[in-house]
């Protein structure tokens, strides 16, 4: 698996699904009058009862995973790009047969497969889903399928850590929405760094900015063991995979319990695992499993997490203000270049600005952060800063650019006819014009660089929409975290908003 | 001794010749009228006399410097900030600056470009502002001036330079017309005064009141020139008598 990619918009459709846990459906029954009718409609309570006849209706087991997720899971098969491969397609498969239609695999990101499954985007969810306490407050899992552990791995010259325990005042990464994410969180004093990608924790370890990642052991034995430079200091906790079910679908969850015994009683499991290199003593230990029940946790309440979403606004801000003040000083020389630079460069400027505005930033901060390593390793919060003000550099330098060429010419002829030099008319005459100019579209950009600052969070930075995200999986509801996230950047916004209005009104009357 | 010499000055905008071939001498304390129709070269001539415009032809001497065909700039932003330095000009539409106050548009070169401290310019500032009637608006923005107290402004600016000569661009012609007099009495002031300038107008009555000597401008060539008595009393040129509606 290389580095992932995502667009903006597709993160800013999955920052507020509008998805709400069966637990609270009753507390927000008014709301849910009003915002999930047409959803509910769709995803089918009518349908639920029969779900299993919806099925075979259709033809199909759609399983939800994400191929991102890589090797030995679900992935674009290397030899035919597209088809799948991985076992759990295998296992899909199997269980499509047993129920006697075809699966059907349905491409979701692997943090939103709970609130997709519950949207009614398709039957199950099969991709490395831990059965944790929490999941199993929101969704029924079958017998599991899959046992796992967890492995500590650091860079191979460090001698000094055995567990968690010696991690107190480190930084520990890991996937967002895990298990081990719950263990690293447990481990008094460890700094929990999170990601999105398999392989971005790895790297990041070897490049020094992080003590040691706590993963899965298949993803340890894939991704970080054939790093000569790492090493597994052991084993932390364990856990198994399931596949989750609508809870108000039991008779979906007994027919795919059902099949999912059948393929392990006829060793049809086993021989898909050893087929991947993944049977091991642990696995056989399953065969006598059967469906963990499920329990209820209570879930806190959104308003305990006011504290940590506070914090992540704080880091919105400080990231944003430390990139716009880059961006300006950044624009400012961009623009001077472009109209003042001689040819080769104004040509250079020119081809920055297209660069940065013509490609994505979530590409830039990718290759900042990850790309440039082997020879600037930048940390997470420094990277956020400069991709973003890079990024917003080009942007300012077009405004100041127009705000330059709105300054008329009998300005620095005046400026000239007095004696001042060009660069002395310009500083102090033509810029601070053109600057007036700009600055309501300054204001108007700033708005726009909080709310881009959420894109920072593929690089481990957790602002607010992250914290938002960690917080939707740890209170099993998207709407209340989703409010309070949306409160908190208007509550940067809109004063930033009313400002540009001001200044635009201010300045409304061009300067004669 | 002459502050302006011009000789053989050829200008082109495109493919146009504009000027073609100036002769042009001012002494030391002399005031210069330069009239002419709409599209003669007034202006050019002017703006050439500090190089905002470029000549192709031709040489300038002009407050003991000079100034050749195919300057730059940038290559020769010495040599040109030597010359403006020394003259003063005033433009047709003002070019106040809008983001400083009338003393801070008077201030502003002598402390940047002379480097005199803030008290020594400020003075200076307050004096012209006095001096060209306008020693209570030293804190207005030039927005809220008229434009004949806006022009007054930039005549301040131009004088806190102590230049030997100042160029007036057609001071007068953007200005409402009652307005008008009291830009010319603070130039006829400065002639007064012994001022070397160059002034392009259009205002003869004004010309020949405060000017040495007239230039008649034509097609880009000088058609006469002689006192203001002379040119605008009895003029020779057939162009000076149409211009002069006779």
């Amino acid at each position: 698996m290389g580095v992932r990619m995502r667009r903006p918009i597709a993160r800013a459709e999955k920052s507020c699904p509008p998805a709400v846990p069966p637990l609270k459906r009753a507390a927000l029954g008014w709301l849910r009058g009003i915002v999930l009718v047409a959803m509910m409609a769709a995803a089918g309570r009518a349908a639920a009862d029969d779900a299993l006849a919806r099925l075979h209706a259709r033809g199909t087991l759609r399983w939800g995973g994400d191929m991102q997720g890589g090797e030995p899971y679900v992935f674009q098969d290397p030899r035919d790009r597209r088809r799948l491969a991985g076992f759990e397609v295998e296992i899909a498969d199997a269980l499509a047969r047993r129920l006697e239609v075809r699966a059907e695999f349905a491409q979701n990101d692997w943090q939103t497969l709970i609130p997709s499954l519950e949207r009614g985007d398709f039957d199950v969810a099969l991709n490395g889903i831990e059965v944790t306490p929490a999941r199993r407050a929101r969704v029924a899992f079958t017998r599991p399928y899959f046992a796992f552990t967890e492995t500590l791995v650091v860079r191979r010259e460090d001698g000094s850590v055995h567990g968690l325990g010696d991690l107190r005042g480190e930084r520990v990464g890991t996937l967002e929405g895990s298990l081990a994410l719950d263990l690293v969180r447990a481990a008094p004093g460890v700094e929990a760094v999170l990601y999105e990608g398999v392989e971005e924790p790895y790297l990041d370890l070897e490049r020094g900015r992080l003590r040691a990642v706590l993963l899965d052991n298949i993803i340890a034995g894939r991704y970080a063991l054939p790093r000569a430079t790492l090493r597994a200091v052991g084993t932390v906790g364990e856990g198994v995979y399931a596949i989750a079910v609508r809870p108000d679908e039991p008779e979906l969850l007994r027919a795919v319990d059902g099949a999912l015994a059948a393929v392990m009683g006829d060793g049809e499991l086993r021989r898909i695992l050893e087929r991947w290199h993944l049977w091991d003593a642990r696995q056989a230990t399953l065969a006598g499993a059967a469906a963990p029940s499920a329990e209820a946790a209570a879930a806190a309440g959104t308003l305990a997490y006011l504290p940590l979403f506070l914090r992540g606004a704080g880091f919105t801000v400080v990231i944003s203000v430390l990139a716009m003040a880059l961006a300006i000083a950044g624009g400012l020389v961009l623009s001077v270049a472009r109209r003042y630079g001689g040819p080769v460069v104004a040509a250079a400027a020119g081809v920055y600005v297209e660069l940065f505005r013509g490609t994505p930033v979530l590409l830039q901060l990718y290759v900042l952060y990850y790309g440039l390593a082997p020879v600037l390793t930048l940390d997470a919060f420094t990277a956020a800063v400069v991709g973003l003000g890079l990024n917003y550099a080009a942007y300012e330098s077009e405004l100041y650019r127009a705000g330059l060429e709105a300054v008329p010419l009998g300005q620095s002829e005046a400026a000239l006819a007095l004696g001042m030099s060009r660069w002395l008319a310009l500083r102090r005459i033509v810029l601070p014009q053109a600057l007036r100019v700009a600055l309501p579209g300054m204001a108007n950009d700033f708005i726009a660089l909080l709310k881009d600052s959420s894109l920072v969070s593929v690089i481990t930075v957790v602002e607010l929409t992250k914290q938002m995200t960690i917080t939707a999986v740890d209170v099993r509801g998207w709407l209340g975290p989703g409010i309070l996230c949306a409160a908190l950047y208007l509550a940067m916004s809109y004063p930033l908003a009313r400002l540009a209005r001001r200044l635009e009104r201010r300045l409304a009357p061009a300067p004669a | 001794m002459n502050v302006v010499t011009t000789r053989g000055l050829h200008t082109r905008r495109g493919a146009t010749e504009v000027l073609r071939g100036i002769d042009l001498e001012v002494r030391g304390g002399e005031v210069v009228a330069v009239v002419g129709p709409s599209g003669s070269g007034k202006t050019t001539l002017l703006r050439a006399l500090n190089y905002l415009t470029p000549f192709t032809a031709g040489e300038v001497e002009i407050a003991g410097h000079a100034l050749r065909p195919g300057m730059s700039e940038r290559a020769d932003a010495e040599a040109l900030r030597a010359v403006r330095t020394r003259v003063g000009m005033v433009f047709q539409s003002f070019n106040l600056f809008p983001h400083l106050t009338a003393l801070q548009n008077v201030t502003e070169a002598p402390r940047r470009v002379l480097g005199l401290d803030a008290a020594a310019a400020e003075a200076r500032g307050r004096a012209l502002l006095a001096r060209v009637g306008l020693a209570e608006h030293a804190g207005a923005y030039p927005q809220t001036l008229s434009g004949g107290q806006q022009q007054r402004v930039a005549i301040a600016r131009a004088l806190a330079m102590e230049p030997v000569v100042m160029l007036f661009d057609e001071p007068t012609s953007a200005l409402d017309p009652r307005l008008v007099g009291e830009v010319l009495a603070v130039v006829g002031d400065l002639a007064s005064a012994g001022q070397t300038m160059v002034i392009v107008t259009h205002e003869i009555a004004f010309a020949r009141r405060v000017a040495d000597r007239v230039i008649v401008l034509v097609g880009g060539r000088i058609v006469e020139s002689g006192t203001a008595a002379e040119v605008l009393e009895r003029p020779q040129a057939a162009e000076t008598r149409a211009l002069l509606g006779r």
